[in-house]
This record gives C-alpha cells, sequence and structure tokens, in this order.
C-alpha cells in the first residue's frame, strides 16, 4: 500500500515560493497561516540551500501522539489528517511537531487561537469528498481527483516531490547518482549546460 | 395574564437548549468523523503512480 510522503531536493530548490503561493491559492488559505513554507540556509552566500516545509505526513506523527484529544488520524495512503470538529486548538502538536507544520488562525473579536490549520497533503479531510464543508474546513481534495499536490505538482524545477515514498525514493536516489556529488543548482556547468 | 406570562416565559426558555451530544474522550482512540472515500487504497495507489509518472519526472 502506497505511503504519501513529500521530499524537498535542496539541490534544486531556487526559493521561488511558487509551491507556498500555490498552496494558499488552491485552498483559499485564510492570512496569516502557512501550510508550507520555504526555509533558506546562509541566504545570498554562494551554495545556499532552500527547502519547501510542510506538513511530512510521518509514519509516527508526534502530534498525532501528544494530541489530548486525539483528532488525528492516518489514511490508508499514509497522510495525517484531522477533524477540525474535534480540535480544542491548544497547541500541543505545534510543540510536539519538528517541522513547525501546524498553524492556528486567529478567530473572534479578539484574535484569540482557532482551530489548528496544516497541510493536509490535498487529501481533504473527514468530510465528504468534494463537499462545500471539506472545501471550507481543509481546502480542495486533489488525491480524491485523481491529483497529487498542487504544490509539487507545479514546482518549475521538479525539486519538491510528492508521492508514494517508494516512487519517490527511487527518482531521488537516480538523482543523485546521476550527480555524482555535484551542485545542480550552482556554478558554470549548470549555467552553460555543461552537464 | 398569568398563564399568557408563563407560556411566554417556557417558550423562550426553551430557546435557550443547547445540544448536549459530547464526544466521550478516551486515550489513543480516534473518534472523529469517518473519511470515506469512494476508491480502495489500490485503486488510488494506481492513479497516483500513473500521475506522478505524468508530471512528476525528472526532465
Amino acid at each position: 500500500m502506497a505511503k504519501m510522503k513529500f521530499l524537498c531536493d535542496e539541490e534544486r530548490c531556487i526559493e521561488c515560493n511558487a509551491c507556498v503561493t500555490a498552496c494558499k491559492n488552491e485552498h483559499e488559505v485564510p492570512w496569516g497561516v502557512n501550510r508550507r513554507r520555504v526555509v533558506t540556509l546562509d541566504d545570498g552566500q554562494p551554495g545556499e540551500k532552500s527547502i519547501s516545509v510542510a506538513c511530512m505526513h510521518c509514519t509516527d506523527a508526534p502530534c498525532q501522539a501528544v494530541c489530548p484529544v486525539d483528532c488525528f488520524y492516518t489514511t490508508e495512503d499514509g497522510v495525517v489528517l484531522h477533524d477540525k470538529d474535534m480540535c480544542i486548538g491548544c497547541g500541543y502538536c505545534f510543540y510536539a511537531c519538528p517541522f513547525g507544520a501546524p498553524q492556528y488562525p486567529q478567530e473572534g473579536a479578539f484574535g484569540s487561537r482557532g482551530k489548528m490549520d496544516k497541510c493536509t497533503f490535498c487529501a481533504g479531510g473527514p468530510e465528504e469528498d468534494h463537499s462545500h464543508e471539506e472545501l471550507e474546513k481543509y481546502g480542495r481534495n486533489r488525491l480524491a481527483e485523481g491529483k497529487l499536490p498542487l504544490c509539487a505538482e507545479m514546482c518549475s524545477t521538479k525539486s519538491l516531490l510528492a508521492g508514494d515514498g517508494d516512487v519517490v525514493s527511487e527518482l531521488f536516489r537516480n538523482r543523485v547518482v546521476r550527480r555524482q556529488g555535484r551542485q545542480e543548482a550552482w556554478g558554470w556547468d549548470t549555467a552553460y549546460n555543461v552537464k | 395574564m398569568k398563564y399568557l406570562f408563563l407560556v411566554t416565559l417556557m417558550l423562550s426558555l426553551s430557546a435557550c437548549y443547547e445540544d448536549a451530544d459530547v464526544t466521550m474522550h478516551q486515550a489513543g482512540i480516534y473518534k472523529g468523523k469517518v473519511d470515506n472515500h469512494s476508491q480502495t487504497a489500490e485503486q488510488r495507489e494506481a492513479i497516483l503512480a500513473e500521475r506522478f509518472g505524468q508530471v512528476q519526472t525528472d526532465r
């Protein structure tokens, strides 16, 4: 059975933030909530590295382990989702997550912390597929449409990969072997297509 | 007049009813809505693998 995973190839990411924009647009994510973000190390220095980070849909998810109301579940595809009707917005999952994936919209007149929102691997939520409730609470359900997450599908350099972990790792392994330790996104070889 | 006041009071108080249908928590057990899919996991796997081959392979 497939276990859906994200993988970001830091040698290819050019920090264009298109994945972030695509995610926000696709799911109509409110202001102040970022289901995905691009993190850059050594910004501005030669050899800088960027990776696109969101919920990594951990096999043994720490958010799921610490949730006091057990609102998380893992689908047959290995996608970690949660029921917003059960979430109490306590914030435990935010502290447990090593990727900073859980996000909390401000709600009410005083901007109190609302129910947790995170990347759904474009798999919607526990509401009926393609229903208005699912769209409003969790965003679009692209997996039910036979599509993969938009952030990965529209990545121009194919840095961000999303799919079955076995297929993704096989593709990435071939890339690493082909590169033979060389960098892909930096240097004259890239600019003048010597490779 | 007294009865009319009582009837009005009863009707207005009945509007204050709150649904007390709560989910009792049990540690480690998910009690939220069930996520149903129209296809089986095997069907989805095949469809998504084909999709991966179409849009995410190296150029």
